[in-house]
């Protein structure tokens, strides 16, 4: 349970050997780098342009991307397919595979396709105009006019159309309605051209608006009519989807090289960010400097790796300087590793803080089974992490998360069969406390948990300033403490006076010394006011009520869903396709909400309760400079 | 139908209606800045979904609730128990926790979760910080809903 030493690293390497060492470091991934200075030398920078790698990282990620839209296996199957494996040593192989020439006919083949996909488009919105003139029997160039008649295309508003009878029997302007919808009619108009004003000054008085076809008629062929126009659109637009969907299929086809690119994508990346590294060197005339922290335990592997390379290079380790702050790197025993992810997400420990990692994995453990306290959930969890392990074989966060996912699938196996049930049936002959019957049982369990969280971060408190040479404050203050709560505790149920005294003893060890004044009177009136902090401890413990609140809920929820199956079981016939569906989507939903409850509170207890007592977030983490991998595993 | 056993319903009705209400509002607010934010990035459905689901659980505590009164009032089994006016009372006040601490938290863990989404929008990797904030609020929520399990544990029926 404790922050790994580091070690501060400084690597001398004639330029020239400079990229090979770089790759040598990224392969072992040992050194988290920094930028090169040293007091007095005046180093140079490399200015480093990555926007090439940047721009084919994109293209290979767009890649990728369609091929995985196009993708048709199954959430499931995908989630427990392992990433493809790729050697180092088939490097040179994986990136000579010619992806450019792939993503140049990709980028090809998705452009027509896409000037295609517009092209239909284009021709949906002509047959959505032509439709409704479909039925003009008179051939385009008519629309033409003759010498004494303008032959017009007018929308009226469909309320006017026994207007325009009755105006039209007046004036002269001879009209056809080719076709009406709710709104508007189509309507083709003669108009003789000797009186074209008067008839127009007819038409704007009942709000009919021109439709121009001027581009149509002048491209039309002797005799071709609307229908013939739309027939021809017709074609066209089946044409252009046959040509997309062949075009598709040659896009779907060339999802056999996704596997390569992946390797491509990878390794490019991984150059990248070598080639961004060289920024953070310094360099002189022949030598180049290389700044970094390493973990102790690593220092004669990266020297032996250093020494491999070349001759020309030397490495210098020493201990960081007071006024630095390594980066942090939490070593846990692997059983607890999974629960770093806990501390991760709260900070890692700034300098001289403990690694709350070991301290908080048994409660956290214990509360979520108890927060959801359902041993079929857990069995489900615990089986769905396991095949995600043995078949997508994940590495690193992922491979943590699913082992942190184990645990608590098995601690609610174990909890929920002693406080629960197995979804929603509770085995009466293994239960420890029936929480529905009689929750208060429950409640003191959840209230006893919280205290010995509450009086354990107190003595990790205590222990860290013994650490960091906090002597009174530590022995008097949070030891006062230590005794004080539990003293307290006992004499308020057994009434013993031993309790009583010693309560007083740890109560005098915070009066006379929380407040740490050289003035008699301050001392032990601050001394008397520190000891209101007992409310905030009280606070803290009864927040741990939470537990059986969500214990409850998650159960109860549980049989509220069997109780609407066992309903829906009465419906004649639909039942028996119903309840299945009731109870399976129930579960499902019951799972979701009452791990997202029990995890969240669960963390909100260690983040609220536990760690104020004793840590401190705001350590940054190591990151060493290593091969990264989004897509492809890489193997030695 | 006595006034006894009207109260009681009333009571477990009120708790599901009013915590209810406030997780509607709740996740309505947060449901529209995450959709918001998905029109940009539609990659990030997975981290703010559970800033959106977050201020729905009070809904559940209400019903939850409301359960607990309709399993003591035997409504489901068929033995309908006829409380006392004041056993009544008493059912129907013992709600309250869940149903009033439930309406207002959710709807202000639907702001804190809405503040939460959009913070995720700036800062993906931060996904689960942001659902620590909601649970704060909630503890209150919670805190009504163990009142309410206590108090209705606490009144017996004949």
């Amino acid at each position: 349970m404790s922050v790994a030493p580091v070690s501060k690293v400084h690597i001398f390497v004639h330029s020239g050997r400079k990229a090979e060492l770089l790759s040598a470091l990224q392969e072992t991934g040992l050194v988290h780098l920094e930028e090169a200075k040293f007091e007095g030398v005046d180093l140079r920078r490399n200015a480093v342009d990555a926007s090439d790698s940047d721009r084919t990282l994109a293209r290979l990620k767009h890649a990728l991307d369609v091929f995985a839209d196009l993708d048709e296996t199954s959430g499931l199957k995908r989630l427990l397919r392992p990433k493809p494996e790729l050697s180092l040593k088939a490097k040179a192989e994986a990136l000579g595979f010619g992806h450019d020439r792939v993503l140049d006919e990709l980028e090809r083949l998705e452009s027509e396709r896409n000037a295609l996909t517009a092209g239909m488009k284009g021709s949906d919105r002509e047959a959505g105009f032509l439709e409704p003139l479909r039925d003009i029997a008179l051939p385009l160039e008519a629309f033409r006019g003759t010498r004494t008649a303008e032959v017009r295309l007018i929308v009226v508003p469909a309320a006017e159309a026994e207007r325009l009878e009755e105006m039209a029997a007046e004036s002269p302007v001879w009209f056809e309605v080719v076709s009406r919808d709710k709104r508007s009619c189509r309507v083709v108009a003669i108009l003789p051209r000797e009186s074209v004003e008067e008839a127009e000054a007819v038409l704007e008085e009942l709000g009919a608006v021109p439709v121009d076809l001027d581009a149509r008629v002048a491209a039309a062929g002797p005799g071709e009519r609307i229908g013939d126009l739309l027939a021809a659109n017709r074609l066209e637009r089946g044409r252009k989807a046959s040509a997309a969907e062949a075009l598709e299929a040659d896009i779907k086809a060339m999802a056999v090289h996704a596997p390569a690119l992946m390797s491509v994508h990878d390794l490019l990346m991984n150059d990248r960010e070598k080639a961004l590294a060289d920024r953070l060197l310094g360099e002189t005339e022949a030598v180049s400097c290389i700044e970094g922290w390493v973990l102790g335990a690593d220092k004669q592997r990266l020297e032996k790796k250093v020494s491999s390379i070349s001759d020309a290079a030397q490495v210098c380790f020493r201990e960081p300087l007071p006024d630095e702050e390594p980066p942090v790197f939490l070593e846990n025993p692997p059983a607890a590793r999974p629960f770093e992810i806990i501390t991760n997400l709260y900070g890692l420990p700034e300098k001289g803080f403990l690694d709350p990692t070991l301290p908080l994995a048994p409660f956290f453990f214990i509360y979520v089974g108890l927060c959801v306290s359902e041993a079929g959930y857990g069995l489900l969890v615990a089986l769905l992490s396991l095949l995600y392990m043995k078949f997508a074989r994940p590495r690193r966060g992922a491979k943590q998360f699913a082992k942190l996912a184990l645990y608590l699938g098995i601690s609610n196996i174990i909890f929920g069969t002693l406080f629960g049930g197995w979804f929603g049936f509770p085995v009466r002959s293994l239960l420890l406390i029936d929480a529905l019957k009689d929750p208060i049982p429950f409640l003191g369990l959840s209230l006893a948990l919280g205290f010995a969280q509450v009086w354990f971060g107190t003595l990790l408190s205590m222990i860290g300033g013994l650490r960091n040479k906090a002597y009174a404050e530590s022995i008097f203050v949070k030891g006062g403490w230590l005794v004080l709560l539990p003293s307290l505790l006992l004499y308020f149920v057994t009434k013993h006076p031993a309790a009583g005294v010693a309560a007083i003893v740890g109560a005098s060890g915070v009066v006379f010394f929380a407040a740490p004044s050289r003035n008699p009177f301050s001392r032990f009136f601050g001394g008397l006011y520190s000891l209101y902090g007992i409310s905030s401890y009280v606070a803290d413990t009864l927040s741990y009520s939470r537990i059986l609140a969500l214990g409850l809920s998650t159960g109860v929820i549980a049989m509220v869903v069997n109780n609407l199956t066992q309903t829906a079981f009465l419906i004649p016939v639909a039942g028996w396709v119903l309840a299945p569906i009731i109870f399976v989507g129930g579960h499902l939903f019951n799972l979701g909400i009452g791990f997202l409850g029990g995890f969240v509170h669960s963390m909100r207890l260690q983040f609220v309760e536990f760690f104020t007592k004793f840590y401190k977030g705001g350590g940054r983490p190591f990151k060493p400079f290593r091969l990264e991998n989004k897509y492809v595993e890489f193997v030695e | 139908m006595t006034l006894g056993l009207l109260l009681a319903i009333s009571g477990g009705a009120l708790a599901v209606i009013l915590a209810g209400i406030g997780s509607a509002i709740g996740v309505g607010l947060a449901g529209q800045a995450a959709s918001g934010v998905m029109s940009e990035d539609p990659g990030k459905f997975g981290g703010i979904l559970l800033l959106v689901a977050l201020p729905g659980t009070q809904g559940i505590y209400g019903f939850l609730s409301g359960f607990l009164v309709i399993l003591k009032l035997g409504l489901i089994s068929g033995q309908v128990i006829q409380p006392t006016v004041p056993q009544g009372w008493a059912i129907f006040i013992a709600c309250m926790p869940v149903a009033w601490a439930g309406f207002i938290s959710a709807i202000h863990q639907g702001k804190v979760c809405t503040a939460g989404v959009y913070m995720v929008a700036k800062q993906p990797k931060d996904s689960v910080k942001p659902l620590v904030m909601g649970a704060l609020v909630e503890t209150y929520a919670v805190l009504g809903l163990l009142a309410t399990v206590l108090l209705l544990n606490g009144i017996k029926l004949p």
